[in-house]
C-alpha cells in the first residue's frame, strides 16, 4: 500500500544505497532496508500534484457535488426507512416527514424558496417541482471563486461551521434530526415515545451512529463534514425535547392533531404499558385513571401541542404517564419507608422487581462497554491525515478478526429484535420473575358511608412552589439524600424503563403533584 | 540503570504466572488515570463513544482480575475500537494499553497460539513509537522462551538497526539493550551448535558446525565486549562471553573482563562479579591468596553471603594469625543474620574457628571479639525459648550451639537449663524403656 504513495521517488537511501521507500505513521519517508528517516514527508509529494487550479471541480476520485442539506436529507430518510420497517406507517415516511423536511427548509430560507441563503450567497431560483427524493441545487452550487472545499466533501461545510450563523438560522444537526423524526411520529399519533425512539437509537435499529456509511458512493464525505455527520454521542432526552420544541416553532407549525382517548399516546394507554412492564397489578391501571381524571391530564386540550398557542409547551407524554403512576403508588403505599410493613404485596414486588432491575442494569452496562462506534468506513477529518486513518481502521479491524477468531463469536452480533417492553414476566423460559399483574389491590380501598376512600390517609410531598416563575431548575440532587429511599427507587426503575434521569422524573412528578393538590384539575 | 534492570528481570517475569499478574496490571493502569478513574464533572462532558470505551475498560479489567479470560478477550476485541479516537493523548495510552492486556490474556487464554501473540506484537509495534523498542524486546523474549532462537534474534537485529529521528533518542537505553541481547542471543545459538556438534560422528559435519560457532562466537564477543565495555550491571551476558572464552581455552581475557567487571570503580557496586571472579579462579586452581583477596571484597559487601563458609575455611588454611582473627569476626558476623542464625553449617564453622585458636593459644582473641558481643549474643540465640525452638528444627543445632557456648566459657544460660533437661528426660525415658524391656525380657524367660 505505501508503493503507490511513495511511488516517484528513486532517490538512493543515504545509507544503505537501496531504493526501497515505505511510509511511516508520521507520514515520513523511510528505508525499508535500513529504516533510516529522512525529512521528506507526504506533504510535500500532495502538494506538489495539486493543480494551481483551485476550482471545486476538482474532486478527490470521482464524486459529485453536494451541500450538508443534502446529506441531512439522506440521514431523514434512513431514519424514516428504518422506522417504517419497524412497524410505523409507510405515510410517515412519504408524505408527513417529507413535508415537514421541506417546510424546515422553506422556513430557514434554505430551498424551496424565492432568495435561498446559501454558502456564496448568490440568489438563483430554486425549481420547486423536483421530486422528493433529490435537491435541484446544482445551479447555485456552480462555483464559488476561490473557496476550496478541498478541507471537506461538501460545498458548504466551512459556511456550515460559523456557530454563530447556525445558532441563528437553525441549521440542521444531528440531533435536530431526531427531533424532526419525533415531531412527525407525534403528528402521526404513533406509538413511539421519545424514550422509545432514543431506545430505538441506541440499539441502532435506526440508523445514527455511523449514518454516513448509507451515503452513496459519490457522496464523499471527509474533513470538515466530519462535524456535522459524525456522532460519538446519542442526544439526551432533555436535548432532543428542547430541539423538538425549537424547531416546531421555527417551522411555525399549526396545532398537532388532538391526542384522544383512542390514540396510543394517550396516558391511560401509556400507563397501562408502564405497568406492565413494571409488574404491577393490572388493578392499578383503573386507580391511575382516576388519577389522571382528577388532574385533567386525559384531556385533549392538555395533551395536544399547538406550538402557536399560548403554553407552546410540548408534552413528555411517556414522563407524564410514569409519573402519574408513580403519584398513584404514593397515594396508595404512602412509600415513606415506614408504612410498609402492612402493605405485604409491596414488598413482594419489590423483592420480585429488584434483582430483575439489577440483572437489566449490568446487561445494560454490559452492552453499551461492547458497543461499537467507529464505522467501518473511516471518515477522515483531515487529510493530512488520512494514510494515518486508513492504517489505524486496518489495524483495528485486524486486532479484531484476530480476537474474535480466538474467543469463537463472530464479528457481526445481531441487536436483539426491538421490543417496547423490557422485562418479562411469568412462568416462560427466560422471564425476569413471578408475574404478579393479577394480584388484588381491593384490601387498599374501604368503604366509608356510601363512598370507597384509600386506606392510606396521609400524603407526603416536597415543595410545590416555584422557587422562580419561569426557570424553576430541578432540586432533585439537592433533596435526595432527604427523601424515601423507595420513592428513589421507584424513581429509578422507571427512569431505567424511559432512559432518562431520575431528576427529570421527578420533576414531572412534582407537577403532577401540583395539579392533584392544587386542584387545578378539579372545574 | 534501575530500568535496565527492570528489563533483565522480565524473562523470570514472564515465566512466574500469577504474582506479577495484577502488579503488571497495575503497572498498565497506574499511568492512564484519565481513563479509568473520571471526575463527575469530566463525565458529564463525556461522549457516548468515551462512555462504552470507559465501560469497556473497567469490564475487561473485572473479567481479568477474575480469571474470566473469554470474556476478556471479547472486551479487548470491543476496546479495540478506541484506536481510532481523535484525541492524540489518549491514543498514545491506548496502544499500550492494548498491547499489555492483549499479551496478559494470550498468555492465559487456552486457545491462543504462538501466530496471535506474533500479530498482536506486530500490530502494535507499528502503531505509534513510543512503545516501539519496549515491545520490540518483549516480542523477542516471547519467542526465545518459546525455543524460538533463530525468530527471535531476526526480531532483535530489525529492532536493533531501527531510527526514528528524536524517538530512537528516548529510546536508547532500551536500544542498547536490544544490542546487548542480540549477542545474548548469537551466544544461545552457539550453545546449540555446540551441542549438536558434540553429537555429530563423522568428522567432516564437526567441522562444519565448528565453523558455524566460530562465525556465531566472533559475532556474539563483538556485540558483548561492546556491551560489556560500558558501565552497568550486565551479568548474564559476562557469564555468557566467560563461557565462550573458557570453550575457546581464552584464560588471559576471561581474567581480564571479569576483574574489569569487579574492580573498575566506574561500574555499580555488584557482589555478583566479585563471585564470578571467584567460582573463575576457582575453576582454575588459583592460589588461596588470590581467592582470599576476592572474596574479602565480597565480605565487605554483603557479610551475609552463602560463599563467607568457604571463605572462612580458606582463612583457617592460612597460617596468618590476621587471618583466623578476620575469620572469627566475620563467622560471628555471620551469624548474626537472621538467615544464617538457625544454620548448622555456621555454627559447626564457627565451633572449628574457635577450637583451632583455642588450640593455637590464641584465646585472647576469643575473649575480644565475645566481649563486644556477649550481651547481643546471649540474648539473641541463647534464651530458653531458642532451645525449644531448636530442639523442634533441629537436635543437632542445640548440640553444636552448647559446645559453642561452652567453649566459649559460659556455663550457665538458659539455653543450657533447658538444654539439660531435656536432655535429662530423654535418658529417663530410655532407662525406663530399657528397664521394661529387660523385666518383659527377664519374663519370657
Amino acid at each position: 500500500m505505501d508503493e503507490d504513495l511513495t511511488e516517484g521517488y528513486s532517490e538512493p537511501c543515504g545509507q544503505c544505497g537501496n531504493v526501497c521507500w515505505g511510509l511511516t505513521d508520521a507520514e515520513q519517508f523511510f528505508c525499508k532496508n535500513c529504516h533510516n528517516v529522512i525529512e521528506r514527508t507526504k506533504d510535500v509529494v500532495d502538494s506538489s500534484t495539486y493543480s494551481a487550479n483551485n476550482r471545486i471541480s476538482h474532486f478527490p476520485s470521482g464524486g459529485r457535488k453536494w451541500i450538508v442539506c443534502e446529506g441531512f436529507q439522506f440521514i431523514l430518510k434512513h431514519q424514516a426507512e428504518a422506522l417504517v420497517g419497524l412497524g410505523v406507517c409507510p405515510e410517515f415516511k412519504k408524505k408527513v416527514l417529507w413535508n415537514f423536511w421541506m417546510r424546515y427548509l422553506q422556513k430557514t430560507r434554505q430551498a424551496y424558496t424565492k432568495n435561498p441563503r446559501i454558502t456564496n450567497g448568490s440568489p438563483g431560483d430554486i425549481t420547486s417541482d423536483s421530486e422528493p427524493e433529490s435537491l435541484a441545487l446544482n445551479e447555485s452550487s456552480e462555483a464559488s471563486d476561490g473557496k476550496l472545499s478541498v478541507c471537506s466533501g461538501s460545498l458548504d461545510a466551512a459556511y456550515y461551521s460559523f456557530a454563530k450563523e447556525s445558532k441563528s438560522r437553525h441549521l440542521m444537526t444531528m440531533p435536530r434530526t431526531l427531533a424532526l423524526c419525533h415531531l412527525a411520529l407525534l403528528w402521526m399519533r404513533e406509538a413511539i415515545t421519545l424514550a422509545d425512539l432514543l431506545r430505538l437509537v441506541s440499539k441502532r435499529h435506526v440508523p445514527y451512529i455511523n449514518v454516513h456509511e448509507h451515503f452513496p458512493e459519490e457522496m464523499k464525505i471527509f474533513g470538515k463534514d466530519c462535524k456535522f455527520f459524525i456522532a460519538e454521542s446519542i442526544p439526551s432526552y432533555r436535548m432532543v425535547h428542547r430541539e423538538a420544541s425549537l424547531l416546531a416553532k421555527v417551522m411555525e407549525l399549526p396545532t398537532f392533531p388532538p391526542v384522544s382517548q383512542d390514540c396510543l399516546l394517550h396516558p391511560a394507554l401509556l400507563c397501562l404499558r408502564y405497568t406492565m412492564d413494571a409488574n404491577l397489578p393490572d388493578e392499578l391501571h383503573l386507580l391511575v385513571c382516576k388519577v389522571m381524571e382528577k388532574t385533567a391530564m386525559g384531556n385533549d386540550f392538555f395533551l395536544t401541542f399547538d406550538p402557536a398557542g399560548p403554553k407552546q409547551r410540548l408534552p413528555c407524554y411517556d414522563l407524564q404517564a410514569a409519573a402519574l403512576i408513580i403519584v398513584t403508588m404514593k397515594l396508595l403505599f404512602k412509600l415513606d419507608d415506614q408504612t410498609e410493613c402492612k402493605m405485604f404485596s409491596l414488598r413482594r414486588w419489590y423483592m420480585s422487581v429488584q434483582p430483575a432491575l439489577e440483572s437489566a442494569r449490568e446487561r445494560e452496562e454490559q452492552a453499551e462497554a461492547r458497543q461499537a462506534w467507529k464505522s467501518k468506513k473511516p471518515v477522515v477529518p483531515n487529510l493530512k491525515n488520512k494514510t494515518l486513518v486508513l492504517k489505524r481502521r486496518r489495524v483495528v479491524e485486524q486486532l479484531q478478526s484476530n480476537f474474535h477468531t480466538l474467543t469463537g463469536s463472530t464479528m457481526e452480533q445481531q441487536p436483539p429484535a426491538p421490543s417496547s417492553f423490557l422485562f418479562l414476566w411469568g412462568t416462560e423460559e427466560g422471564a425476569d420473575g413471578p408475574s404478579l399483574h393479577h394480584k388484588r389491590l381491593a384490601f387498599l380501598m374501604e368503604k366509608k358511608g356510601r363512598a370507597r376512600c384509600l386506606v392510606n390517609r396521609k400524603y407526603w410531598h416536597p415543595a410545590l412552589r416555584l422557587c422562580h416563575p419561569r426557570e424553576c431548575r430541578e432540586h432533585f440532587l439537592e433533596l435526595e439524600s432527604s427523601l424515601p429511599r423507595m420513592y428513589v427507587w421507584l424513581l429509578g426503575l422507571f427512569s431505567f424503563l424511559l432512559g432518562v434521569s431520575q431528576a427529570q422524573l421527578h420533576g414531572e412528578v412534582i407537577q403532577v403533584e401540583r395539579r392533584l393538590l392544587r386542584g387545578k384539575g378539579m372545574r | 540503570m534501575d530500568d535496565i534492570e527492570a528489563e533483565l528481570n522480565i524473562p523470570q517475569a514472564q515465566a512466574e504466572s500469577e504474582s506479577s499478574e495484577d502488579e503488571r496490571i497495575q503497572k498498565t493502569l497506574k499511568p492512564p488515570g484519565l481513563l479509568h478513574v473520571s471526575s463527575i464533572k469530566g463525565r458529564c462532558r463525556e461522549s457516548g463513544f468515551h462512555k462504552s470505551v470507559r465501560l469497556c475498560l473497567k469490564a475487561m479489567r473485572d473479567a481479568m482480575l477474575h480469571h474470566r479470560w473469554q470474556e476478556a478477550a471479547q472486551y479487548l476485541a470491543a476496546y479495540s475500537q478506541s484506536l481510532e479516537d481523535s484525541t492524540t493523548q489518549k491514543q498514545l495510552i491506548v496502544s499500550e494499553i492494548i498491547w499489555r492486556l492483549g499479551t496478559e490474556i494470550l498468555y492465559h487464554h487456552p486457545n491462543s497460539k504462538l501466530e496471535d501473540f506474533n500479530a498482536l506484537y506486530e500490530r502494535m509495534k507499528n502503531s505509534g513509537v513510543k512503545n516501539y523498542a519496549k515491545i520490540c524486546l518483549e516480542h523477542s523474549f516471547h519467542l526465545l522462551l518459546n525455543g524460538h532462537f533463530h525468530e527471535s534474534k531476526q526480531q532483535l537485529s530489525v529492532a536493533a538497526s531501527w531510527r526514528y529521528g528524536k524517538q530512537s533518542a528516548t529510546q536508547s537505553l532500551l536500544l542498547k539493550l536490544i544490542h546487548a541481547y542480540c549477542g545474548f542471543l548469537d551466544y544461545f545459538i552457539w550453545c546449540m551448535k555446540r551441542s549438536s556438534v558434540a553429537k555429530v560422528a563423522v568428522e567432516a559435519e564437526a567441522d562444519v558446525g565448528n565453523r558455524e560457532m566460530h562465525t556465531y562466537f566472533r559475532q556474539a564477543s563483538v556485540t558483548l565486549q561492546q556491551i560489556i565495555s560500558q558501565p552497568g550491571v550486565w551479568d548474564p551476558f559476562i557469564l555468557s562471553y566467560i563461557d565462550m572464552l573458557e570453550f575457546y581455552n581464552d584464560q588471559e581475557e576471561a581474567l581480564n573482563v571479569l576483574q574489569n567487571y569487579a574492580y573498575n570503580k566506574d561500574y555499580p557496586a555488584n557482589p555478583n562479579a566479585h563471585v564470578y571472579l571467584y567460582q573463575f579462579l576457582k575453576r582454575h586452581n588459583a592460589p588461596n591468596i588470590k581467592l582470599i583477596r576476592t572474596l574479602k571484597v565480597l565480605c565487605s559487601l554483603v557479610p551475609s553471603h552463602e560463599l563467607i563458609l568457604e571463605y572462612c575455611s580458606l582463612l583457617l588454611n592460612s597460617d596468618v594469625q590476621e587471618d583466623l582473627q578476620e575469620a572469627l569476626g566475620v563467622a560471628m558476623n555471620l551469624l548474626d543474620y537472621t538467615s544464617w542464625k538457625t544454620n548448622v553449617n555456621a555454627w559447626n564453622c564457627l565451633m572449628n574457628i574457635l577450637k583451632l585458636l583455642k588450640s593455637k593459644g590464641l584465646k585472647h582473641l576469643i575473649d575480644k571479639e565475645w566481649e563486644e558481643r556477649k550481651t547481643l549474643w546471649l540474648a539473641m540465640h541463647y534464651r530458653t525459648c531458642h532451645c525449644r525452638k531448636d530442639f523442634k528444627e533441629n537436635a543437632e543445632l542445640v548440640k553444636v550451639k552448647i559446645k559453642v557456648i561452652t567453649l566459649l566459657g559460659i556455663y550457665n544460660t538458659g539455653y543450657s537449663k533447658v538444654y539439660l533437661d531435656v536432655s535429662m528426660a530423654r535418658s529417663t525415658q530410655k532407662r525406663k524403656r530399657k528397664t521394661s524391656t529387660d523385666r518383659s525380657d527377664r519374663l519370657d524367660l
